[in-house]
C-alpha cells in the first residue's frame, strides 16, 4: 500500500485487520498469466462486465422516476425525456449501454469459441456464459417491454402468443407471464419485477462466478496450431507456461482491458448523445391500428425468420429451434473438451461462425427493411414522380390513380417508394405487354392477390394504360409478337395506334 | 489535491451545461396519437401527397395549389369531397365518418392549410367565374359543337384525349367541370377564359356552354370497355360522334 500519510494508513490497516482482503485481492491482481494473452482480442468480456455496471446505475436512476404501470409507464418515460434535467440522456446510455452489451457479449462468445477457450478445464465458464447470453437476451427483451410504446405492446403480444402455442401448459404460461390474460396492470408490473430484480441478481451472481472462474483457472492461452489440450497434462503445461512465459495480470493484461472499457464506456456516451435515447414511439393502445411494430435490434432477425418460415413450420422452429440451440451450446465444451484449439486446425468452427454471422446479419437486414409487409401508408403518402406523368394522357392519369387509390402502390414500388413485396413497377411495360398486364391484374397469380373483382373494367384499362408506359425512354414496351406480325402485314397505313405501341408514343 | 478536484468539478459542471445546451440527442416532442396531429404538412403528406402531388401540384390528380380552383370552392364543397370522397372518381373518403382515418377536426386543418399555403387573393381578378355546382342540364347535340369550336383545337379527338370513354367513365361531372372552370395550371389546361388557337383572348365559357359540353361527354362514357383488344380500339367510335 503507498504510504499515504499517518492517518490514512491507520483507517487502511483498521479495515484490513477485519477484512483481510488484501491477500486474495494480491493474488488476483498479480498471478502470472501467459505473455501472450494480453492482446487486444481478450478485452470483450471484462467490456461486457464494465457495460453491466453502466446499466445498474443508469438503470437504479432512470428507476427513481419510471413508474411501471400500464397507465403511466409511457407518461413517465415521456417525463423523464422531457423534462427531469438530463433524464433523456441517462435513457439514452441505459438504451445504447444495452445495445453495446448485447454487441459484446455476442463478440465475446464468438472469440471465447474461436480461440477453444471453452475447452477443459474452463467448461463451466462456458456453461455460465451461455446462461449469461441468455439473460442479456432476457435483460434486453424485458427493458424493451418497460419502454411501454407500441413496439412493446405488441412485442408483447407476440412474446405470449409464442408462449401460448406451448402444448399444454401454453395458456397457463401467457397467463403467468401476462399476470393475466391480457396485457395490463399486472404485465408490466411482473417485467418490472423480472427486469430490475430476478435477471439481474442472478446475472450478478453468474457473471461474479463466471468472473471468478477466470482468475482462478487462469486466461486461456493464445491458441497455438498444434498445442493440444488433454485432460492429464493441460493445467500443468499451463502453469508451466503462465511461469516460464507469464506477466502478472495487473498491469501486463490488465491495462488493455480498462482502456477498451473505457472505449466502449465513452462509445456508448457519444452515441447517447448524439442518437438519443429509444423512444418511446407512439402509445401503447391497441386501438391504434396505424402502427408498424417492430423488435429491437437483436431481435429483428427471429422477425425476418419467423416472417419467411411457412406457417406449418412456425410452432416446430420456435418452440424445438431455441432448446436444441441451447443444448448444443451447453454440450459444446463437454463434446470437444480436448483436442486443437487453434481456428487454423478447426475448419468447421471458423465455418459454423461465419455461416452464423452471415445468416444472422442478412435476416437482421431483412428484418429491417422487411421487404415481406406491405407500406401500408404509401397508397396515399407516396407521390408519383412527375417524370410518369409528363405529357401522360389524361387516361394514363386516372390510371395513376387508380394505381394509387387500389393500394397497388403499398406492394409495388415506383420510384423506389413503395412496398417490396411485389416487384417494382419502374420499368414493368418492358416486361409485359398491355394484354399480359391485363391478365395479371385481373388473375392475380404468384403472390399477387386477384384484383378482378376489385376493380372495375374502366379502373382496369386505365390502370394497364398507366402501366404500360412505365418503360425507359430508351427502350421500347413490351409487344406481342404474334400482333406485330399480324398488324405488320393486315394493318394499312399509320392508321393503327396498336400496330406499335412504342412507336405511338 | 485541492486544485485537481477543483478543476476535475469544475470540467464535470462544464460537460453536464454543455449536454443540457446540446439539443441533439433529445427528443422532440412525445409521439402524438394519429389521431391528435393536425399539422397540416404531415396529413397533407400522409394522406394526399400521392395522388395529388407532394406540393398540390403534377401528381394525377386534381391540381390543388391552384389559386383559381380555391377561390371556386367553398369549405363545405372541400369537406364534403375529402370527408365523403368524390362519387364517380377516384377520390376516397377520409373522415371517420365515412370509414376513412381522419377526424373531422384533422380535414378542417387540411383545408386551413390548403388556404393559407397555395390560396391567393384576387386569383379571379374580379372576374365571375361560372357557378362550380351544375343547376341544368345541358344539351349534349349543342355541346358537341361547344366542343368542336373551344376544345378541339388543342383536344383531337383520339384515344389518348380526354374523348376517350374509358377516361370519361372515371371522372365526374363535377371533377369535368371543375377543370373547365379553374382550369389546371400544372399540365397548362387554362381556365374557362381560355385562350384561343391564334393567342387572342377567347370568349369565355359559359355556365351553359360548359354544361353543354358535359352533356356531351357524358354521352361519350363507357364504363364498361371489353377486354379483349378493346382498348386500342374507342377512338373508332369517338370521332364519328
Amino acid at each position: 500500500m503507498p504510504r499515504v500519510n499517518g492517518t490514512g494508513q491507520r483507517i487502511y490497516a483498521w479495515f484490513e485487520r477485519r477484512l483481510q482482503l488484501e491477500g486474495p485481492v494480491k493474488e488476483a491482481a498479480l498471478h502470472p498469466v501467459p505473455r501472450n494473452t494480453a492482446s487486444w482480442w481478450y478485452v470483450f468480456g471484462s467490456a461486457a462486465f464494465t457495460l453491466l455496471f453502466l446499466q445498474i446505475i443508469t438503470g437504479i436512476l432512470l428507476a427513481l422516476i419510471y413508474v411501471p404501470s400500464a397507465a403511466h409507464a409511457w407518461d413517465s418515460l415521456n417525463v423523464l425525456n422531457h423534462q427531469v434535467p438530463l433524464g433523456w440522456y441517462i435513457r439514452a446510455l441505459h438504451g445504447w449501454g444495452s445495445n453495446f452489451m448485447v454487441a459484446i457479449v455476442l463478440i465475446h462468445m464468438a472469440q471465447v469459441f474461436l480461440f477453444g477457450a471453452y475447452k477443459f478445464p474452463r467448461e463451466l465458464t462456458w456453461i455460465l456464459g451461455v446462461f449469461l447470453l441468455l439473460m442479456t437476451l432476457g435483460m434486453a427483451f424485458t427493458g424493451q417491454v418497460l419502454r411501454f410504446d407500441q413496439d412493446a405492446y405488441w412485442g408483447l403480444g407476440i412474446g405470449a402468443s409464442i408462449m401460448g402455442r406451448v402444448p399444454f401448459i401454453g395458456g397457463g404460461l401467457v397467463h403467468l407471464l401476462l399476470g393475466g390474460p391480457i396485457i395490463a396492470g399486472a404485465t408490466l408490473s411482473r417485467f418490472f419485477t423480472l427486469h430490475v430484480f430476478v435477471i439481474p441478481g442472478l446475472l450478478l451472481l453468474f457473471a461474479l462466478t463466471h468472473v471468478w472462474m477466470v482468475l482462478k483457472l487462469g486466461v486461456n492461452e493464445w491458441p497455438m496450431p498444434g498445442r493440444v489440450v488433454r485432460r492429464a497434462t493441460y493445467v500443468q503445461e499451463y502453469n508451466k507456461l503462465a511461469h516460464e512465459d507469464g506477466i502478472p495480470f495487473v498491469p501486463g493484461a490488465f491495462w488493455k482491458d480498462l482502456v477498451f472499457s473505457g472505449a466502449v464506456i465513452a462509445a456508448v456516451a457519444v452515441c447517447a448523445l448524439i442518437m438519443g435515447p429509444f423512444g418511446p414511439g407512439g402509445q401503447p393502445d391497441p386501438s391504434i391500428i396505424q402502427t408498424v411494430p417492430k423488435p429491437d435490434f437483436f431481435f429483428l432477425w427471429i422477425y425476418a425468420v419467423l416472417s419467411y418460415l411457412p406457417p406449418a413450420l412456425e410452432t416446430p422452429f420456435i418452440l424445438i429451434a431455441p432448446i436444441i440451440g441451447i443444448a448444443i451450446l451447453l454440450a459444446l465444451p463437454f463434446y470437444a473438451a480436448e483436442g486443437e484449439k487453434s481456428w487454423h486446425r478447426r475448419p468447421v468452427a471458423v465455418l459454423v461462425v461465419s455461416f452464423v454471422a452471415v445468416a444472422w446479419g442478412s435476416f437482421t437486414q431483412l428484418g429491417t427493411v422487411t421487404p415481406w409487409s406491405p407500406h401500408m401508408s404509401a397508397w396515399s403518402a407516396d407521390a408519383i414522380p412527375a417524370k410518369f406523368l409528363r405529357g401522360a394522357s389524361p387516361l394514363v392519369r386516372q390510371g395513376a390513380n387508380v394505381f394509387q387509390d387500389k393500394q397497388c402502390r403499398n406492394c409495388h414500388a415506383v420510384g423506389g417508394r413503395g412496398g417490396q413485396r411485389g416487384p417494382a413497377l419502374d420499368d414493368i411495360a418492358t416486361r409485359m405487354t398491355p394484354d399480359e398486364l391485363r391478365f395479371k391484374v385481373v388473375t392475380g397469380g404468384g403472390n399477387m392477390p386477384a384484383f378482378g373483382k376489385n376493380l372495375s373494367p374502366a379502373e382496369i384499362e386505365a390502370l394497364v394504360a398507366f402501366l404500360d408506359t412505365l418503360h425507359p425512354p430508351n427502350q421500347r414496351p413490351a409487344v406481342n409478337p404474334v400482333n406485330e406480325v399480324y398488324t405488320s402485314t393486315h394493318a394499312s397505313g399509320g392508321e393503327d395506334v396498336s400496330a406499335a405501341p412504342g412507336a405511338a408514343r | 489535491m485541492r486544485k485537481m478536484a477543483a478543476v476535475l468539478l469544475a470540467s464535470t459542471a462544464a460537460v453536464l451545461c454543455g449536454c443540457h445546451a446540446y439539443q441533439r440527442g433529445e427528443v422532440s416532442q412525445p409521439v402524438p396519437r394519429p389521431s391528435a396531429v393536425l399539422d397540416f404538412a404531415t396529413l397533407y403528406g400522409q394522406n394526399c401527397a400521392a395522388c395529388h402531388g407532394p406540393d398540390g401540384a403534377n401528381g394525377p390528380a386534381t391540381d390543388l395549389a391552384n389559386p383559381e380552383y380555391l377561390a371556386l370552392v367553398d369549405d363545405a364543397g372541400l369537406r364534403k369531397w375529402i370527408g365523403g370522397g368524390m362519387p364517380g372518381t377516384q377520390m376516397p373518403a377520409f373522415a371517420k365518418s365515412s370509414g376513412g382515418m381522419l377526424t373531422d377536426a384533422q380535414v378542417n386543418a387540411i383545408i386551413a392549410g390548403m388556404r393559407k399555403r397555395w390560396s391567393r387573393p384576387g386569383a379571379l381578378e374580379g372576374a365571375q367565374p361560372p357557378p362550380y355546382a351544375q343547376t341544368q342540364t345541358g344539351d349534349a347535340k349543342r355541346g358537341a359543337q361547344t366542343y368542336q369550336a373551344r376544345c378541339a383545337v388543342c383536344h383531337k379527338q383520339t384515344r389518348d384525349e380526354i374523348t376517350n370513354p374509358v377516361y370519361l367513365a372515371l371522372v365526374s361531372d363535377q371533377a369535368l367541370r371543375t377543370m373547365m372552370i379553374a382550369g389546371s395550371p400544372d399540365i397548362g389546361q387554362p381556365d374557362w377564359r381560355h385562350d384561343s388557337a391564334d393567342g387572342k383572348p377567347a370568349t369565355p365559357l359559359t355556365d351553359q356552354d360548359i354544361n353543354d359540353i358535359i352533356a356531351y361527354l357524358d354521352g361519350l362514357r363507357n364504363a364498361s370497355p371489353g377486354f379483349a383488344g378493346t382498348a386500342a380500339e374507342p377512338q373508332s367510335g369517338a370521332p364519328a360522334r
